[in-house]
């Protein structure tokens, strides 16, 4: 066979090697219409985010409840499992079938409110008038960068509890009653526990997050949020430390590449002492690990600074969506006091409406482990920030982690590291 | 019979013009179908791919025209190289043993023994399963309390940072795609060792050639174009490696992202919200050029061969 025949053989099925990304088209046009203001009316989508499988009966009540009080308005759930839930967003936003009602927290809210693809809350008189019901941080908390607006009712807060296994902290001769509060006792912690008898045990999964950056006190980004900062002392002398543990085998043997999901299967394996989670894990030990549920210690994120990280979750309304008055009606009612407040009592979350954290199901500990977390932690929520910059892409978050890792192996000083992972951040972010 | 009698005969020019027309059509009807979804599916993405590279343009933003800015940063890029070098050396290290190691199967599955059978569809269930599930599998087993530890510790080794270590974590990838590949290929070899001529063995070994020799000589030559078909298929899926090594490595792609190949690359920078779909379309070009070049290497060499 002639060479130019061969190159015309090979080359048909070769093409099927940049298919993939012929299918990654940029955004559609979406077209839609309709106003927010008068009579909601319409069948409309809404999507929350890895919520099904332990809230049924809440939202199939919730949507009922709204059809009932809305007869012209028919609401269709659809619930997205945690894991790749913004290339989910990104294939129904480029497809121009974003749900009419969209569970986002602010940093999926930026690239979609950028696009054009969510409602400005503020600009729109049906929704803006709904305003005062919320706390002002909380409807701060949805303002993205360089564009003037709100672009979510606030829904709910959390601050995401610490899991740690007392039964490690015993046997490594630590009080299991008394976690780590701040960094130096994290630190002191994890020392004593790599060099316990019978063997060490790592005291946490992974590498340090922009979210400890935070919490530790280090400035991440500037006031316009046009520059990353973590690359400051600050943020060298959180990596040097964490550079000790790892040297030490306080970090566990596979941290650097360990996802959220891995180091969640390790910490139920018991083979690291302590984990961040969420209040969905509770269920999840109590089923697969009674062994460690039985010795299950919940506690806040160690912080510096006395402002824990808070996980702000918030419902868009699609601007583009042919229902807009159905729309905004129904993420409101979601979001509304009474709804939020319901949600709040079933899952260790915290509502986004004024004066909702002044009842005293927020304020009085009932004598169980839930609830004097559940007051602790509202009574931390008012100083709270949202530490992950909604500017901050999923690649910067890699060019940062891999940075991290390059420290801890030692093929980079601390400050080169971050120099390095703020430089590229910085050039993606000038780009996007 | 009346009215088809008083028809008037059809000369015989214009229906033979008929005849042609349709002959000429007829199969283009029966391509277009097919022809409907290669343009849908391949060629429109393809040129759209094409068309993007020179563009910034990102998942939710069609982006305007920045002419080769996308192919410089690429060579900026230290990712870039790291990738490149990584899906090089996937191809060199997996493609001779996915093109030695199922042919020294399929000898061994040859033949007609007893229960060889249940050792050929044993041998094929790799292939069959997820690749997904076996690389967490694998994930399991390699893992510093996994299996493969377990019996290293019991053996007196202490524990081996198989997903820890960028250089052990490629090599672990490596394996479990020649593991993957080693059936699938011993299937083609099979087909192939049917049709080698008995005689030509027997000729063989009347002139007094050992089994080696007559491996060398008499089996290798006669399943050439099967090896350098089983080569370019291999040199190709070896050069695009994905799954193994995203499911072993995890998103960042190993230690430091060290262990990231030319996949890995355009997934990470095409997707999600902020997706850079313009890079990545720069560099979904690149690897389908580099591909392009790896399959005339192939082919090249085995005309080189062939004429030698």
């Amino acid at each position: 066979m002639p060479p130019s025949r061969s190159a015309a053989a090979v080359a048909a099925p070769l093409l099927a090697s940049v298919l993939l990304l012929g299918a990654c088209g940029s955004g559609g046009d979406g077209g839609g219409g309709g106003s927010a203001d008068g009579k909601p009316e319409g069948s409309i989508t809404f999507q929350t985010w890895n919520l099904r499988s332990n809230f049924k009966g809440y939202f199939d009540g919730l949507v009922r409840d709204f059809e009932k009080a809305n007869p012209g308005v028919k609401v269709k759930w659809l619930d997205q499992p945690a894991e790749n839930y913004a290339e989910k967003l990104s294939a129904d936003a480029g497809a121009g079938t974003l749900p009419d009602v969209v569970n986002v927290s602010p940093d999926l809210s930026y690239p979609l409110a950028k696009a054009g693809l969510l409602m400005n809350l503020d600009k729109e008189k049906a929704a803006a008038r709904f305003k005062g019901e919320y706390t002002p941080e909380s409807w701060q908390g949805n303002t993205l960068p360089g564009l003037d607006g709100s672009y979510a009712f606030p829904w709910y807060l959390n601050t995401g509890p610490l899991f740690y296994n007392k039964s490690l902290f015993r046997e490594a001769g630590l009080d299991p009653e008394k976690p780590p509060e701040n960094y130096d006792e994290l630190f002191a912690a994890a020392r004593t526990m790599a060099g316990r008898p019978g063997g060490r045990t790592a005291t946490l999964a992974g590498t340090p997050s922009i979210e400890d950056f935070g919490r530790y006190g280090v400035r991440l980004m500037n006031e316009d949020a046009t520059r990353f900062t973590y690359n400051e002392p600050k943020g060298v002398e959180l990596l040097t430390r964490y550079k000790e543990l790892y040297d030490r085998g306080a970090l566990d043997a596979q941290a650097l590449t360990n996802t959220p999901e891995k180091s969640g299967q390790k910490f139920l394996e018991q083979k690291v002492a302590m984990n961040p989670g969420s209040a969905h894990d509770l269920g999840t030990f109590k089923k697969n690990a009674p062994a460690l549920y039985r010795n299950l210690g919940i506690t806040d994120a160690p912080n510096n600074n006395g402002k824990p990280n808070m996980y702000v979750m918030g419902l868009a309304v699609n601007a583009r969506g042919k229902h807009k008055a159905a729309a905004v009606a129904f993420a409101h009612f979601v979001t509304d006091r009474r709804n939020q407040e319901a949600f709040a009592h079933q899952v260790a979350v915290f509502p986004s409406t004024k004066g909702s954290l002044d009842d005293p199901y927020w304020t009085k500990d009932d004598g169980t482990d839930e609830g004097r977390v559940r007051v602790a932690s509202a009574k931390m929520l008012k100083g709270a920030v949202n530490y992950t910059p909604v500017v901050m892409s999923d690649e910067m978050k890699v060019v940062l982690k891999n940075e991290v890792a390059k420290a801890l192996q030692g093929k980079k000083s601390p400050k080169e590291a971050l120099d390095d992972a703020a430089a590229q951040s910085d050039k993606l972010l000038k780009r996007s | 019979m009346q009215r088809a009698a008083g028809r008037t005969p059809e000369r015989p020019t214009a229906r033979a013009g008929r005849v042609r027309t349709h002959r000429a059509a007829s199969p283009w009807l029966f391509l277009l179908p097919g022809l409907g979804v290669v343009a849908a599916f391949v060629l429109y993405p393809f040129l759209s791919t094409v068309h993007k590279a020179f563009t910034d343009a990102r998942t939710l933003t069609p982006g305007t025209w920045v002419g080769l800015r996308n192919f410089r940063d690429m060579l900026d890029d230290e990712q870039f190289r790291v990738a490149l070098r990584n899906s090089v050396l996937y191809v060199v290290a997996v493609v001779p043993l996915t093109v030695l190691l199922p042919l020294l199967l399929a000898l061994l599955v040859h033949k007609k023994l007893p229960g060889v059978t249940f050792f050929r569809s044993a041998f094929y269930t790799p292939v069959v399963a997820s690749v997904v599930v076996v690389s967490l599998i694998w994930g399991w087993m390699l893992d510093d309390r996994g299996l493969v530890n377990g019996i290293l510790r019991f053996l007196g080794a202490g524990p081996v940072a198989f997903l820890g270590d960028q250089w052990l974590l490629l090599f672990s990838a490596m394996a479990l795609t020649v593991w993957r590949g080693l059936s699938y290929y011993m299937i083609i070899y099979l087909a192939a060792l049917a049709n080698v001529p008995r005689e030509l063995h027997e000729a063989a070994a009347v002139d007094g050639a050992g089994p080696l020799r007559r491996f060398v000589s008499v089996t290798v030559p006669a399943l050439r174009s099967t090896m350098v078909l089983v080569g370019a298929l291999s040199s190709v899926a070896a050069f695009k490696v994905f799954s193994e090594v995203y499911l072993l490595a995890g998103p960042t792609g190993g230690p430091a992202g060290q262990d990231t190949t030319l996949v890995m690359l355009v997934q990470r920078t095409g997707t999600g919200l902020n997706g850079r779909v313009g890079y990545a379309s720069a560099l979904s070009l690149a690897v389908f050029v580099l591909t392009l070049l790896l399959m005339l290497l192939v082919l090249r060499a085995d005309r080189k061969e062939a004429d030698g």
